[in-house]
């Protein structure tokens, strides 16, 4: 009976904490829903008095927001589709082969992951430059935010692959697979929920970029949405629910996403392929 | 007949380490021989060179006549039963038993019978639906059989496969293996560092040491001619008892290095004066009061009832086995007897048999 509390302790600590972490979201949702006043109404009203949603397509349309989202997603997808697809080799090679070349590399690797975006932008800006990338700044953010992406990624799928045992890679040899067979049809399949996984989190990273493509997109027509965002805001900011919606908009759609498919990774990984 | 596995002078090295020294073994057809060897001789390391899992430094490797050499494992048509079963985990039972037919042009109405037929004759039928981690060890051992024979292979290699089994499963599934094989008229490299097993399952025994075959023939042909002091101890349970001796001055017997300096006398005649090492079995120590050879203290004594263990206060210490329950007692003196064509005499600096 003694121990009884403290899963229940727990269990409030992570409901307040949850609380603290979702209530700027909620703040976010309900600022938007207010009028200029209400905003500025003191003390704050927790629930809108009188919620306007029609702010939501008028944002939409005044500061196009169609257009820079589409960009976030290009740069989102073309992020993780480099990523995912340069990664995973990498990370089963890394995983598969032990030298000191190896440990070498994976240093090297965690070295890149130390270096914030912020110190390798102008060098990055620099190389594209003379390499004639700015004319593509779109693709040059992918490449730019990719290589900031893929350390990361290839040192957690690489756990996965070795969480796969060589021997089922083996017997998959000797039945009659290639290497790549082997690869394709025992080993991704057995890695498939942790690359599934780190997938959704690049692109959730990438959707949500802003440091590179802020640097390097220059013409607003190519800009993602974060930095579409950046331009609403400024020192004399007033118009904090045409921000709010704004916000909401580009937010949404990746909460969603991100509910949806933790419930499919959760089950998948509860379900257990391994063992 | 072209023997179905021909290894000749093979080399295999691991950056610096040798692994795999001149390996010479050949493996006729239907023949089921057994790799044993302490761990790390190099019995895996031979087994999967055999599968193509290795690639060899230097020799010849030859399956049913074919030389293998740069030969993928997917095209040398053996099957493997790994020691951890290695069972795809994310298909039922019947996905790993038909995974290797998808590849031999197997429909997959074919491959589902093919996989009924195996399912029977390994007494799988009921679970061909289940996943790996919904069957116990006795049952995923089962599938992995099942996985090696249902292509038909020229060669079953197995790297250990009983060792993840408790005991009494591992003495029922020794026998069904073997009988699995003659049922098949397959050809079986069998992996193991249980001596036990080697024995009992094998018609050809090859034992290993380091990297180096040290002998292989027949079980009993090896219990009864070991060709060195390493194979003389390995093989046999419990492990031969080995004495330093001197020859006599007649030659034909040697005074024992233990208290008492017992002499025994022996089948053939030796130099006088020199040393030996002397390698006597516990079950070919036979309790004699009549006329003992030689009165050895008892230590303990441990008895299953069926045989009796005495361990002597000697040294070095010796056992001896006896049938039954045994009539002497810890701090007791034995009376021992051995025939002397029972007796085996070794060099003590090379330890070959002499
Ligand atoms: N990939 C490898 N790289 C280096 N050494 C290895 C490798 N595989 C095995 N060895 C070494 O070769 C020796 C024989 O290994 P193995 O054939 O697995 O032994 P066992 O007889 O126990 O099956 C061991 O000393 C092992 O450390
Ligand atoms: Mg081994």
């Amino acid at each position: 009976m003694t121990r009884l509390p403290v899963p229940r302790l727990f269990l409030a600590l992570a409901m307040v904490l949850a609380a603290i972490y979702l209530f700027p979201l909620y703040w976010m949702y309900a600022t938007s829903l207010k009028g200029q006043s209400e905003i500025f109404a003191n003390p704050p009203t927790f629930w809108p008095r009188d919620p306007d949603p029609s702010i939501y397509p008028e944002t939409w349309e005044r500061r196009s927001m169609g257009r820079f989202l589409w960009n976030s997603l290009v740069i989102g997808t073309g992020v993780t589709a480099l990523t995912v697809l340069l990664g995973t080799g990498c990370a089963y090679v890394l995983a598969r082969y032990r030298s000191a070349w190896v440990d070498l590399g994976l240093f090297a690797i965690l070295m890149l992951q130390v270096l914030p975006a912020s110190v390798m932008i102008t060098p990055l800006y620099v190389g594209f430059n003379q390499l004639g990338l700015l004319s593509y700044p779109r693709t040059a953010v992918i490449l730019a935010a990719a290589g900031k992406a893929i350390p990361f990624y290839i040192v957690l799928v690489r756990a996965t692959f070795m969480n796969v045992p060589r021997e089922l890679e083996e017997a998959a040899l000797v039945d009659g697979n290639s290497r790549w067979g082997a690869f394709f049809f025992i080993v991704l399949p057995l890695a498939r929920n942790g690359i599934l996984v780190l997938a959704i989190l690049t692109f959730m990273q990438a959707f949500g970029e802003y440091i590179y493509a802020k640097s390097i997109i220059t013409t607003q027509a190519y800009q993602p949405a974060s930095v579409g965002l950046s331009g609403f805001l400024g020192p004399n900011s007033t118009d904090w629910n045409g921000i709010m919606a704004y916000a909401a908009i580009y937010v949404t759609p990746i909460v969603a996403i991100f509910v949806i498919l933790q419930r499919r990774i959760v089950a998948g990984l509860t379900s257990g392929a391994l063992k | 007949m072209t023997p179905q596995i021909e290894i000749a002078s093979v080399d295999k090295h691991y950056g610096a380490y040798h692994a795999l020294k001149d390996i010479n073994l050949t493996i006729p057809r239907g023949a089921f021989t057994a790799l044993v060897g302490p761990s790390g001789c190099g019995k895996s390391t031979l087994l999967r060179s055999i599968a193509g899992l290795e690639s060899i430094t230097s020799g010849n490797l030859r399956i049913a006549g074919t030389e293998m050499s740069g030969v993928p494992p997917r095209k040398r048509d053996v099957a493997m039963v790994f020691q951890s079963y290695a069972l795809y985990p994310h298909m039922n039972v019947l996905g790993n038993l038909t995974y290797s037919l998808r590849f031999k042009g197997f429909n997959k109405e074919q491959a589902r019978k093919k996989a009924d037929e195996v399912a029977q004759v390994i007494g799988l039928t009921e679970l061909l639906e289940r996943y790996p981690r919904e069957l116990s060890g006795g049952q995923r051992q089962r599938v992995a059989m099942g996985r090696a024979i249902i292509c038909e292979p020229k060669a079953f290699l197995f790297d250990e496969p009983l060792s993840n089994l408790d005991a009494a499963l591992r003495v029922h599934m020794r026998m069904e293996i073997r009988a699995l094989h003659d049922r098949l008229g397959a050809t079986s490299v069998y992996v193991t560092h249980d001596q036990v097993e080697a024995m009992t399952m094998a018609d050809h025994v090859v034992v290993m040491r380091a990297g180096v075959i040290e002998q292989q023939g027949a079980p009993l042909e090896l219990y009864d001619n070991p060709a060195n002091k390493f194979v003389a101890g390995f093989i046999g349970s419990p492990a031969m008892n080995f004495l330093d001796a001197t020859v006599a001055e007649d030659g034909r017997s040697a005074r024992l290095e233990i208290a008492g300096k017992p002499v025994l006398p022996l089948a053939r005649t030796l130099q006088p004066g020199r040393e030996v090492t002397v390698g006597l079995r516990p079950e070919h120590l036979r309790i004699d009061t009549a006329a003992p050879r030689l009165q050895v203290p008892v230590r303990v004594v441990e008895s299953t009832g069926s045989l009796t263990y005495s361990t002597t206060e000697t040294e070095p210490e010796l056992m001896i086995v006896e049938q039954g329950r045994g009539r002497y007692r810890a701090g007791e003196t034995l009376p021992l007897t051995i025939a002397p064509e029972d007796i085996h005499l070794f060099d003590p600096t090379s330890g070959t048999a002499l």
